[in-house]
């Protein structure tokens, strides 16, 4: 099993999400709520988690796309997912 | 002059289920190098290695890219890599086959309160149907859709008829049809044939997500001339059929590949 390559870093995960939504870092709080605040579609979440599977070195499925709603939410997606891993 | 797709190139677009994976598989079969493009998570990533494998053992050259074919950023990106595997030569065959949607009702339902936002049409229209536009255009100004090119677009029996939850898909579907016509007169001087192909009801993944779509499955198998559905496979030889020349006089088309479905 190979070492993720990447920590999970709340702040690091902002810019991450941030610079896919190409939106300013402080316009992703840790609750904003993706499709209401921040006008993501299933297609811009879907690029979220296919960019977060290869950072973190996560599998994830279609079935986590409601998991990919805020900040906080995809926080504990991915510590979940890496504990397991 | 009929003339073989041996050793020329086919890009399709959403190349990893359904339509996309079946002509990938025929055109290969047939000897063209395939260039595909699909958006899949990691936990489709078996699936689709198996499948580059089975491409490969054909022995065509196979290059495939997980990438969002709708974002502008990944176009700019692989038109290059395009131009690069095909050695400038440009691709016969481009097949748009991109499944992404939205399937929500427009007006708010007893068992489904959930609509469609406004974001979420644009989204549709934008992936299964401007997106055609976007590809025809940089590939051919990048000059890798040369003269005999074959540009194909999937619409289904939605461009024309409303379903339950179907609204977004329906309306870039007749988008789509739209968009075929449109650029068929633009391309004919340079020789590039744009036809749309409705399949039948097809059981591909995309279809399964469409509520009720068992049901509507029964129905197109019991009404369907040919007493089946439609498969992958029917529309992957009718592709291959309609690449077999470099004549561009069919074009601006839509034809349906459904063995007499939408006929009854």
């Amino acid at each position: 099993m190979p070492e993720p390559t990447t920590v999970l870093d709340l702040e690091d995960l902002r810019r991450t999400i941030a610079e896919i939504l190409d939106v300013e870092e402080a316009e992703v709080t840790d609750t904003a709520d993706f499709k209401e605040d921040l006008d993501v579609d299933s297609l811009l979440a879907m690029e979220i988690m296919v960019a977060l599977e290869r950072k973190y070195q996560v599998t994830m499925g279609e079935s986590n796309l409601q998991e990919v709603r805020s900040l906080i939410s995809v926080h504990d997606l991915l510590a979940a997912k890496l504990v397991t891993a | 002059m009929l003339s073989s797709v041996k050793g020329s190139w086919c890009l399709i677009l959403g190349a990893s289920s359904g339509m996309g994976r079946a002509t990938a598989l025929a055109m290969a079969r047939e000897g063209a190098n395939i260039f595909g493009v699909h958006f899949s998570t990691a936990s489709q990533q078996d699936e689709v290695d198996a499948l580059i494998e089975e491409l490969r053992a054909t022995g065509v050259q196979v290059v495939f890219h997980n990438r969002n074919a709708a974002s502008k950023q990944t176009r700019a990106e692989l038109v290059p890599l395009v131009a690069e595997a095909t050695g400038g030569a440009g691709v016969r065959v481009l097949l748009h086959s991109l499944a992404f949607g939205s399937l929500l009702p427009f007006i708010p339902q007893d068992d489904q309160a959930d609509v469609i936002s406004q974001r979420q049409m644009e989204m549709t229209a934008d992936v299964m149907g401007h997106s055609l536009v976007y590809w025809t255009r940089d590939l051919y100004v990048a000059g890798l859709l040369p003269r005999g090119a074959k540009v194909f677009a999937l619409t289904s029996r939605g461009d024309e008829h409303a379903m339950p939850s179907y609204g977004a898909v329906s309306a870039a579907k007749a988008v789509l049809g739209s968009h075929v016509r449109q650029l068929a007169v633009e391309l004919a001087p340079a020789g590039i044939a744009v036809n749309a192909l409705r399949a039948g009801m097809t059981l591909t993944p995309a279809m399964q997500r469409i509520p009720n779509s068992a049901g509507l499955a029964q129905r197109a198998r019991e009404g369907n001339p040919h007493g089946r559905t439609t498969t992958p496979e029917d529309v992957a030889e009718t592709i291959l059929m309609l690449s077999a020349s470099d004549l561009s006089w069919m074009t601006g088309n839509t034809i349906a590949v459904d063995g007499g479905e939408g006929l009854v």
